[in-house]
C-alpha cells in the first residue's frame, strides 16, 4: 500500500487500530516512567482528587435533595422548610462550583507543566544523541514523536487520568446513593448502562474493518493528491492530465464508498445510545409509578425524580470511561515512543578529558577503518597526513566514502579501527566540543536557521562583534547581496532559508566559517546547480578561506584540485591514488580517467 | 460557504441535504416528548390511588418515541453522511481538475494546494455533516425545550427567560475572550515545531558548530512560551463548566422553590415541576452543543475561504485546432517579455532565432530566467508581450496539445510517479514499444542501473521515485523525454546530479541521437553546450550575449569568466 507519512494520522479518528500491541514489560516500564512525571505533581494531584470528591458528593446529594424536596416539602406544602433547604442548596452549589473551578485550574497547570517537561526531556535527550541515531530515525518520525505523541500524552493526563478518576468516584458514589434509595430502580439504570456498552461494542466491532479500509483508502487518496500535484508540470508537459484525473476519480470513488460504509454504521451509535437512555427513562417512570401504586419499597415521586437525573449523571461517566480506555491505549503507545527517544543512549560523556588549548592543525589519519553497520566497513585502512596549513583535496566517484571520511574528523562517528591525531593528540582524548570549535565546516547543502542573517553568521562564533560579522561577510563575498536584502544584516531568513538562492546560502555558510577563525577547515564543495556568477564568488571566497588553515576539501572544482597540496583519490572506501594534480595526470591512472571524463566533450 | 456545497451536489444528494435535517427534527420532537409523558404518568397515572391504564398507555408512547427517535437519528445520519461524502468527492474532483489544468499557477504553492485538497476538503465534508445534524439538532432542542417547558408548566417558565439569555451571553463572552488566546497558543506551537524541526534537519550543523547550548536555550524559551500560552488559553475556558453547572443547579432550586409556593395554591403539580427541571437539563445541554457547533462553523469558515481561492483560479477556455502543426522546427523569440501576475518582469526583451535542426544552449545565473524561457516555449505560461514562433507559426495559435506533441521536455526537477519504470517512460509516448524504451534508456545512460533491478523495465517506482537516487531519476527523466521522439527536445539542467563520467556518456549519446534535430539545452556546465549552434547568455532576465562558443569567448566577459572557472586555466579554450 502506498502511504503518505504524516498525512494520514492527522485526521485518523481510529488510528489506534493500527498500533501494535504493547508487551507487558514495556507497559509497566512506560507506566512507571509516566508516573515519575506525575509524582512531581503529587500535592496538586492530591488537591484535584480532594476537590473532585467534594464536587461529586455535592452533585449526588443535591440530586437526592431535589427528590426529597418534592416529597416532603412541596407535596406536603411545608414552605418555611422549603425556603431554608433551598437556601442551603444554593450555598452548597456555589461552594462546589468554586471547587470545580479550582479542580480544572490545577489540572491545566499540571498537564501543561508535565507536557512542557516531557517536551523538554525529549529535546534535551535529542541534543545528546549521536549522529548515527538520526541516520536510523527519519526526521519526520522524530518530529511526530515530539509533536503528536507528546500531545497524546497530554490528552491522556488532562482528560483520561482525571476523568477516569472522577468517573470512578461518581460511579461508585452514585451507585451507593442509588442502592440506598431504591435497589429496584438501580437495576434499571444498570441494565441501561449495560445496554449502551453492548451496543457500542457491537457497533465498534462491526465497523472496525470498515474504518481500517476507510483510513487505508484515505491514505492512498492523499498520497495520490500529493504525488499528482507535485508532478503537475511533468503531467502537463506530457499531456497526461485527463488520464491522471480519471485515475484520481476512481480512487476518490473507492474512498467515498468505504467511508460511507464506515460512517453509516458508526453514525447509528449515537441514536442507539440515545434510545437506550430514553427507554431507561421510560422504564424508571413506569416501574416507579407502578411501584408507588402497589406500595413497594418506599418509592415516591421524589425518588423517580432523583433517578431520572441519576440516569443521566451515571451513564455519562460510564460511556466516557469506555472511550477513555481507547484513548489511554493510544497515549501509552505514544508515551512509549517518546520515552524510546528520552531513554536512547547518548554520546559518551567526556567530562573527564582535559580541555584542549589551541590547535596548530597537523592532522594524521592512521589505518582508519569505519562502517555504519558493524562488520561492514565503508572505509578501509585510510592513512592521510596533513601538515598545518596544507590543503588536502579528496576526490572520487559518488559513494566512494568522501563525506564519511570528513565526518570522522569531527567525531560525528566513532572509528572502528585506526587512529586520528591532531597535533599528535588522539582525538579520542579531545572533548567533542573542543575539537569542533577548532574546525569550521562548510557543508555541501548548508543549513541555515530561521533567524536573521547576522545571527546565522554569528553561529560560527557567538561572541563575535557586528564588525566581525561584516568583515566575515565581505571576505565571503556575501556582503554585497546581504546589503540588498530588505533589512540588510537583520533580514530574517524564512523556514529553510527559501528566501535566498542556493548560492547565497552557500556564501552565508562560508561567512559563518570565516567568522569561526579556526585552524582547521572542512569543505564539502557543491556539485550542482550553482549559477556561474555566484560560483565565481564562492570559488574566490573559499580560496581565501583555505589560506593558513589545514583544509580537507571534497573537491569538485578544477581550480581547487589544481591548487591542493595533495590529492587523495578514493574509490570504494580505499585510497587508490595520491599525489599532486600534475603527478596524478602523469601517472595516467584512475584520477586521469576521472579528470579527462569531464573534458572529453571538448575533444569530440 | 453554502454555494460551494450547493454547486458540488446534485440530484439525490441535494434531496439528502434537506432530508437529513428534516428527519433530525423527528428525533428532536421524540426526545422532547419524554418529560411531558413522564409528567402525565406522575400527575394523571398516580392520581386517586393510581390508574394502571394511563400508566401503561403513556408508557407505550414513551417507548414508541424512544424507538422513533432512534430511527430518525440513524436516518439523518445516513442521509447526512451520503450528502457530505458525495459533496467532498465532487469538490475534490473539481479542485484536482482545476489544479491540474490551470497554467499560471503561481498564486498557491504546491504544499499549500496539497493541504487544501486533503485537509480542507475533509473539513468541508465535516461541515456538511454538522450543518445537517448538530446545526439543526442543538438549536431546535434548545427552542423546543423552551416551548415544551412553557407548555407543561407555564407558571414557572419565566425562569428560563432569565437563565437562557444570561447563559448565552456569558458563553458568548467567554468564547470571544478565549479565541484570541487560542490563536496565540497555536502560534506558539507552530513556533516550537519550527525550532524542533530545524534542530533535527540541521543536526549536523548543530553538532559541528557546537550549537547544542544555543539551540537548547532557544528551545527552553519557546517551550516556556508554549506552556504559558496554553495555560492562558485553557484557563480562559475552564470557568465555563463551573458557571454553567452552578447556574443550572440554582435554577433547579429556583424552580423547586417557586414551584413549591405555587403548589400550595394548586397552581402546579409535582409532575409539572419534575418535567420542567428535566427540560431545563435538556436545554442546558443543547446550549452547550449549540456553542460547540457555532465554533466549529467558524473553523470551517477558514477552510472555505482557502478552498474558494482555488476555485477562483483563472482557467483557460478550451481551444480548438485552427492551424495545422508546422513541419519545420525553428524557434523564434520576438521581443518577448514575461512577468508573473502583477510582479516585475522575469524576462525582458528576449530576441533570438534558431534555425530548424539547430542546437540551442542557454547559460546564466540562478534566477536569470532560463527555465522561465523554456516554460514560455511550451506555454506553461503565456508571454506578457512579444511573440514566440515555432516553425514560423505563433504558438498562441496552436493548441496546447499540438504544441506539446511537438516539444518534449526533460524538466529540471525530475519527477517520477509511482508505478513502474516502463509506465514512467511511457509518459513520453503511450504507444512506445519495449525496444523504444530500451533505446531511450540507453541514450540516457539509464540502462546500466535498470538492468541491475530484478524486474528491469517493470521494476517498481515508489512515490516520487524515492527508491531511485537523484542521478538515476535524472537519467529516467531524460529517457522519458526521448521516448516521445520529439521534433524539439528541451533539456533543463538535467545532469546536475550525474557524475562526470556518466554525464560525458550521456552528452555523447545525445549528440548522436539528436543529430539534425532541434534541441534546447540549459546547462550549468559549459561542456554540455559548448558545441551548440547558438548559445544564449542570460543575466537577470535579459539576454546579455548570444553566439557560438568561440564568438562568446571573444565578445562576452561574463562567458569568459565562466569558461575560465569551469574549464580551468584556459588550457582548453
Amino acid at each position: 500500500m502506498r502511504n503518505a507519512p504524516g498525512m494520514n494520522n492527522r485526521h485518523g479518528h481510529h488510528q489506534h487500530y493500527s498500533k501494535e500491541q504493547l508487551t507487558v514489560n514495556d507497559l509497566s516500564q512506560t507506566l512507571k516512567q509516566l508516573w515519575h512525571y506525575l509524582v512531581k505533581k503529587r500535592i496538586q494531584l492530591f488537591m484535584v482528587f480532594l476537590f473532585t470528591i467534594v464536587t461529586t458528593v455535592v452533585s449526588i446529594v443535591g440530586t437526592r435533595l431535589n427528590g426529597i424536596i418534592i416529597d416532603q416539602y412541596i407535596s406536603s406544602d411545608r414552605l418555611r422548610m422549603l425556603t431554608i433547604i433551598c437556601s442551603i442548596m444554593v450555598g452548597m452549589y456555589l461552594f462546589s462550583s468554586i471547587f470545580n473551578w479550582l479542580q480544572n485550574h490545577f489540572m491545566v497547570l499540571i498537564s501543561q507543566d508535565t507536557s512542557a517537561s516531557i517536551r523538554h526531556d525529549i529535546f534535551s535527550s535529542m541534543q545528546r544523541l549521536p549522529l548515527t541515531y538520526f541516520d536510523h530515525h527519519p526526521s519526520g518520525d522524530l518530529m511526530s514523536r515530539m509533536t503528536n505523541d507528546v500531545d497524546n500524552i497530554n490528552t491522556a493526563l488532562m482528560q483520561t487520568f482525571i476523568q477516569l478518576f472522577t468517573g470512578i468516584i461518581t460511579v461508585i458514589g452514585m451507585l451507593i446513593a442509588m442502592l440506598i434509595v431504591s435497589p429496584m430502580l438501580t437495576v434499571v439504570v444498570l441494565v441501561a448502562s449495560l445496554g449502551t456498552y453492548v451496543f457500542s461494542r457491537a457497533i465498534a466491532r462491526a465497523t472496525q474493518s470498515s474504518f481500517i479500509h476507510q483510513q487505508e483508502e484515505l491514505g492512498v487518496l492523499n498520497s495520490e493528491i500529493e504525488e499528482t500535484l507535485s508532478g503537475k508540470k511533468t503531467i502537463q508537459l506530457f499531456e497526461r492530465t485527463d488520464q491522471i484525473l480519471s485515475d484520481f476519480k476512481a480512487t476518490n470513488q473507492r474512498y467515498v464508498d468505504h467511508a460511507y460504509r464506515a460512517q453509516f454504521f458508526s453514525g447509528t451509535m449515537g441514536p442507539l445510545n440515545n434510545m437506550v437512555n430514553n427507554l431507561a427513562y421510560a422504564a424508571i417512570t413506569i416501574i416507579g409509578a407502578i411501584a408507588i401504586i402497589k406500595g413497594y419499597s418506599g418509592i415516591t415521586v421524589g425518588v423517580i425524580f432523583s433517578f431520572l437525573i441519576y440516569l443521566r449523571d451515571f451513564n455519562g461517566p460510564i460511556r466516557n470511561m469506555l472511550d477513555l480506555i481507547n484513548t489511554l491505549q493510544l497515549s501509552i503507545a505514544s508515551a512509549e515512543r517518546v520515552f524510546e527517544v528520552v531513554n536512547a543512549t547518548p554520546e559518551p560523556d567526556e567530562e573527564q578529558l582535559p580541555p584542549t588549548a589551541s590547535i596548530k592543525g597537523e592532522v594524521v589519519l592512521k589505518h582508519v577503518s569505519f562502517g555504519y553497520e558493524p562488520g561492514v566497513n565503508i572505509l578501509k585502512d585510510l592513512s592521510i597526513t596533513a601538515k598545518p596549513g596544507e590543503t588536502v583535496a579528496i576526490v572520487g566517484p559518488t559513494g566512494a566514502g568522501k563525506t564519511t571520511t570528513i565526518n570522522l574528523l569531527t567525531k560525528l562517528y566513532p572509528l572502528n579501527a585506526g587512529t586520528i591525531t591532531i597535533d599528535g593528540i588522539n582525538i579520542d582524548q579531545i572533548r567533542r566540543q573542543d575539537l569542533r570549535r577548532n574546525i569550521a565546516i562548510v557543508q555541501q547543502e548548508p543549513f541555515l536557521f530561521s533567524m536573521t542573517v547576522k545571527e546565522n553568521i554569528l553561529l560560527g562564533r557567538p561572541n563575535a562583534t557586528d564588525a566581525d560579522v561584516v568583515t566575515a561577510a565581505k571576505a565571503a563575498n556575501a556582503d554585497s547581496f546581504i546589503r540588498l536584502l530588505p533589512q540588510g544584516y537583520d533580514t530574517p531568513l524564512t523556514d529553510g532559508a527559501q528566501n535566498l538562492s542556493q548560492g547565497q546560502r552557500q556564501l552565508l555558510s562560508i561567512a559563518r566559517a570565516f567568522i569561526a577563525q579556526t585552524p582547521l577547515l572542512i569543505l564539502d564543495e557543491a556539485t550542482s546547480s550553482i549559477d556561474t556568477k555566484t560560483e565565481l564568488d564562492i570559488q574566490e571566497a573559499t580560496t581565501q578561506l583555505m589560506q593558513d588553515k589545514t583544509s580537507f576539501v571534497i573537491a569538485h572544482r578544477l581550480s581547487t584540485i589544481q591548487n591542493a597540496d595533495q590529492i587523495i583519490v578514493v574509490n570504494h572506501g580505499e585510497i587508490v591514488e595520491r599525489g599532486t594534480h600534475e603527478n596524478l595526470l602523469a601517472a595516467n591512472g584512475f584520477y586521469a580517467a576521472l579528470y579527462n571524463s569531464q573534458f572529453s566533450n571538448l575533444q569530440s | 460557504m453554502l454555494n460551494i456545497i450547493w454547486q458540488h451536489t446534485r440530484g439525490w444528494q441535494r434531496v439528502c441535504l434537506f432530508a437529513a435535517p428534516l428527519i433530525m427534527l423527528g428525533e428532536v420532537f421524540s426526545d422532547l416528548q419524554q418529560p411531558t409523558l413522564m409528567a402525565h404518568i406522575v400527575d394523571t397515572g398516580l392520581k386517586n390511588g393510581g390508574n394502571n391504564q394511563v400508566i401503561v398507555q403513556t408508557g407505550i408512547w414513551m417507548v414508541f418515541f424512544a424507538i422513533l427517535g432512534m430511527f430518525c437519528g440513524s436516518g439523518c445520519n445516513a442521509f447526512g453522511s451520503y450528502a457530505s461524502l458525495k459533496m467532498g468527492q465532487a469538490l475534490r474532483n473539481h479542485l484536482m481538475d482545476l489544479s491540474l489544468k490551470t497554467r499560471n499557477g503561481q498564486e498557491i504553492s504546491t504544499p499549500t494546494l496539497i493541504t487544501r485538497i486533503t485537509n480542507d476538503v475533509i473539513q468541508m465534508q465535516n461541515l456538511v455533516m454538522t450543518l445537517t445534524r448538530s446545526m439543526i439538532r442543538a438549536p431546535f432542542l434548545l427552542l423546543g425545550g423552551i416551548v415544551m417547558a412553557a407548555i407543561v408548566s407555564p407558571k414557572i417558565a419565566w425562569i428560563l427567560f432569565i437563565v437562557v439569555p444570561v447563559l448565552l451571553i456569558f458563553m458568548g463572552a467567554i468564547i470571544a475572550y478565549s479565541v484570541p488566546l487560542f490563536t496565540k497558543m497555536q502560534r506558539a506551537i507552530d513556533h516550537i515545531n519550527l525550532v524542533m524541526r530545524e534542530n533535527l534537519l540541521g543536526i549536523k550543523t548543530v553538532k559541528s558548530y557546537v550549537l547544542e547550548k544555543q539551540q537548547y536555550d532557544n528551545f527552553q524559551t519557546t517551550n516556556n512560551q508554549v506552556k504559558q500560552a496554553s495555560v492562558n488559553a485553557q484557563q480562559s475556558v475552564i470557568i465555563l463548566s463551573p458557571i454553567v453547572t452552578v447556574v443550572l443547579n440554582i435554577s433547579v432550586v429556583a424552580a423547586l422553590w417557586f414551584g413549591g409556593r405555587l403548589h400550595t395554591q394548586n397552581l402546579i403539580s409535582d409532575g409539572q415541576i419534575i418535567a420542567f427541571v428535566n427540560y431545563m437539563i435538556q436545554i442546558t445541554n443543547a446550549m452547550i452543543n449549540t456553542i460547540d457547533t457555532v465554533s466549529s462553523l467558524s473553523r470551517a469558515q477558514t477552510a472555505t475561504i482557502r478552498i474558494r481561492e482555488i476555485l477562483n483560479l483563472p482557467h483557460d477556455a478550451p481551444q480548438s485546432e485552427t492551424v495545422a502543426l508546422p513541419a519545420a522546427n525553428s524557434i523564434q523569440f520576438d521581443h518577448v517579455n514575461f512577468a508573473y501576475l502583477g510582479a516585475e518582469n522575469v524576462l525582458t526583451d528576449i530576441n533570438f532565432n534558431l534555425k530548424d535542426g539547430q542546437k540551442l544552449g542557454i547559460i546564466g545565473t540562478t534566477g536569470s530566467g532560463k527555465t522561465t524561457l523554456v516554460d514560455l516555449l511550451t506555454r506553461l505560461y503565456d508571454v506578457t508581450a512579444g511573440s514566440i514562433k515555432v516553425g514560423g507559426i505563433n504558438i498562441n495559435d496552436l493548441t496546447l496539445s499540438q504544441l506539446r506533441h511537438k516539444i518534449a521536455v526533460a524538466p529540471q526537477t525530475s519527477t517520477l510517479f509511482s508505478g513502474t519504470i516502463a509506465s514512467n517512460l511511457r509518459y513520453g509516448s503511450e504507444t512506445a514499444t519495449t525496444t523504444d524504451l530500451k533505446q531511450a534508456a540507453q541514450t540516457a545512460a539509464a540502462d546500466e542501473f535498470i538492468s541491475t533491478r530484478e524486474q528491469g523495465l517493470e521494476a517498481p517506482v515508489t512515490q516520487r521515485g524515492n527508491n531511485f537516487s537523484g542521478g538515476q531519476k535524472q537519467r529516467l527523466n531524460i529517457a522519458r523525454a526521448l521516448v516521445a521522439k520529439p521534433d524539439i527536445l528541451i533539456l533543463d539542467d538535467v545532469t546536475s546530479a550525474v557524475n562526470l563520467a556518466t554525464d560525458a556518456r550521456i552528452q555523447r549519446a545525445l549528440r548522436q541521437d539528436r543529430k539534425g534535430k532541434t534541441t534546447v539545452t540549459i546547462a550549468q556546465r559549459i561542456s554540455s553546450i559548448v558545441d551548440s549552434d547558438l548559445i544564449l547568455v542570460l543575466d537577470q532576465g535579459r539576454l546579455v550575449a548570444q553566439g557560438t562558443h568561440a564568438q562568446l569567448l571573444q565578445s562576452s566577459p561574463f562567458y569568459q569568466e565562466v569558461a575560465q572557472t569551469q574549464l580551468g586555466g584556459g588550457q582548453h579554450a
